[in-house]
């Protein structure tokens, strides 16, 4: 299995593999050596010289996550990319489409809901396909170049943390007041403000971020309800 | 259909014997009809087989072209024996079938999926967007002269989402109940069914009154008529009072209205025709905001109306009557008691 999304510097720099090789030779060498690259693209790792023709040990396998795709170091850059919504975002965040970490959030989410009484697991992926289904549609009629379903879902889904933040608060006590309808609207408007930074930045849309955000708000603000009542 | 035969036949030269045998199941043999009766059924003409039917043909074609043709062609031929030259037949025709239907599906899908022919309509800025809410509570005075609608649907669409919010959450404060349905379907479904029902329902007033306005700037003008529904609703759900939600359906309701009317008017050339359609139009809207605000509130205002009503004074023990009669019966009781003591 390739690890190559995308061509990057390192692999043309060294020489092309015969035969496509499955593993990268550091791996092979230091089972240690952490992930390189930047986090916003999967490290293209040089293959092996031609002697390995394809795995075959248990020694010589990759490790299961990385096999997976599913790198720790990436998902928590990009989970303090969103949980700061001054900050400028870089747009190459929408190349690589990781659901991992969306998936992980959706369960806290869950999760958490639970700890309040509340099982409705089922209504938040239902919430966040149809969501997603409907960011993506709208997202493409807005902006001039197309995006895909899984970068609509990554974004959507990594903006969804400050909402586990609210229903943990909903285990320690009731939102149905006034503090917290005002801590609902705030959380809404963190969980928006990060998406539409990030589609704004990644589709090229800098005059209409509050237009992008106003969708993604609607759609939070159904989860808050979710967590609320 | 006698070709891919002919074809099929010239394919594999060997087995001649069995080909033999197929010509001879056709009726007044050499004509070009096909006795569908005597093709072997299961032999891959099953429709939902087509998919690997194709991978396989197309595996086939791949194998002719590197020269193996010959040896895979009579290993087939032979290991599927009589079946296989049948099924290559039914084979073949449903294989068209397939080709044929998908290219109709991926027409069809590209024609009336396609979600590009919606893109002018959303090509908007923020400033634009703040300007036309705000217009859409100030009625217009120059009817005599058309008035200009947006059409657009960025707006419209973002008002009626919102007021499905503003019915949830309505619903979920109040605590009301739907037996039939869930909360977020009743919601969506009304708000959707009134912008795009009545949009159609007046388009087809506005198309027998002559008068001159599109489609999409009915739902435009519709869209942006429900600003004030979505501000009264906001106001009307957290602050319980009966008065004021009766001030706000006249004002802030019948100021969106009275835009609406207005720029109707000055598309329409007619008396009559423009009392037909502003009337229509006006009465729909205003019953509209009447309808949500009675039909999703009620629990709360049943509630405040116990809280409110009069005191209720405590508990009180009463005598219960007793008539003589018992009086009389107890007495002699008594009476009868003490004399056997």
């Amino acid at each position: 299995m390739s690890l190559c999304f995308a061509p990057c510097p390192r692999c043309q720099a060294e020489e092309q593999p015969a035969g496509g090789g499955f593993v990268p030779s550091d791996m092979l060498l230091s089972p240690q050596q952490s992930y390189s690259g930047s986090i916003l693209q999967p490290a293209c790792s040089p293959a092996a010289p031609s002697q390995l023709g394809y795995v075959d040990g248990f020694d010589e396998e990759p490790p299961l996550l990385e096999e997976l795709g599913i790198n720790f170091e990436h998902i928590w850059q990009k989970t303090l990319t969103v949980l700061n919504p001054m900050k400028p975002a870089d747009g190459s965040i929408m190349n690589e489409t990781d659901l991992t970490g969306p998936m992980v959030f959706c369960l806290a989410l869950g999760a958490t809901l639970l700890m309040a009484g509340k099982v409705h697991f089922g209504y938040v992926y239902g919430m966040s396909a149809i969501g997603c289904l409907a960011m993506h549609a709208l997202l493409n009629l807005m902006s001039s170049q197309g995006v895909s379903h899984g970068c609509v879902a990554s974004v959507l889904g990594y903006c969804l943390l400050p909402m586990v933040l609210l229903s943990s608060a909903a285990v320690l006590f009731s939102l149905q007041g006034t503090p917290g309808t005002v801590l609902a609207l705030f959380i809404i408007g963190w969980c928006s403000l990060s998406a539409s930074k990030i589609f704004t930045s990644a589709l090229a849309m800098e005059g209409q971020q509050l237009l992008i955000a106003y969708p993604c708000a609607l759609l939070y603000g159904l989860f808050a309800l979710l967590t609320v009542f | 259909m006698a070709a891919p035969g002919a074809a099929g036949g010239g394919r594999s030269g060997a087995p001649a014997a069995e080909w033999g045998g197929f010509e001879d199941n056709m009726q007044g043999g050499g004509s070009a009809v096909i006795d569908m009766e005597n093709m072997d059924d299961t032999s891959g003409s099953s429709f939902e087989d087509m998919g690997e039917m194709h991978q396989r043909m197309k595996e086939e074609e791949e194998e002719e072209a590197e020269g193996e043709a010959g040896a895979g062609e009579e290993e087939d031929g032979e290991f599927l024996g009589m079946k296989g030259l049948r099924g290559q037949l039914g084979r073949q025709v449903a294989d068209q079938m397939w080709q044929v239907g998908k290219r109709q599906a991926s027409r069809a899908f590209s024609l009336y999926a396609n979600i590009d022919i919606l893109r002018p309509y959303f090509d908007v800025e923020p400033v634009q967007v703040r300007a036309r809410l705000l217009e859409s509570m100030i009625p217009v005075k120059m009817i005599n002269f058309p008035q200009k609608i947006a059409g657009e649907l960025y707006g419209p669409l973002m008002l009626v989402f919102t007021l499905v919010a503003i019915l949830l959450h309505g619903m979920k404060t109040s605590d009301t109940i739907i037996r039939e349905g869930t909360l977020m379907g009743t919601a969506i479904g009304t708000c959707f069914g009134y912008w795009l029902g009545v949009s159609s329902f007046m388009y087809f007033l506005a198309y027998l009154c002559n008068a001159q306005i599109t489609m999409v700037q009915m739902l435009s003008l519709l869209g942006y008529g429900l600003f004030g529904h979505c501000i009264t609703l906001f106001v009307t759900y957290n602050i319980h009072f009966h008065s004021l939600f009766y001030i706000f359906w006249l004002v802030v309701g019948g100021l969106s209205t009275l835009r609406m009317v207005a720029v109707l008017v000055s598309r329409t050339v007619g008396h009559t025709q423009r009392l037909i359609l502003c009337g229509t139009l006006a009465a729909l809207h205003m019953l509209f905001l009447l309808y949500l605000h009675f039909a999703y509130h009620k629990v709360v205002e049943g509630i405040l109306d116990t809280l409110e009503g009069p005191n209720v004074p405590p508990f009180q023990r009463v005598a219960r009557d007793i008539p003589v009669v018992s009086n009389a019966v107890l007495n002699t009781t008594a009476k009868a008691i003490a004399l056997t003591l």
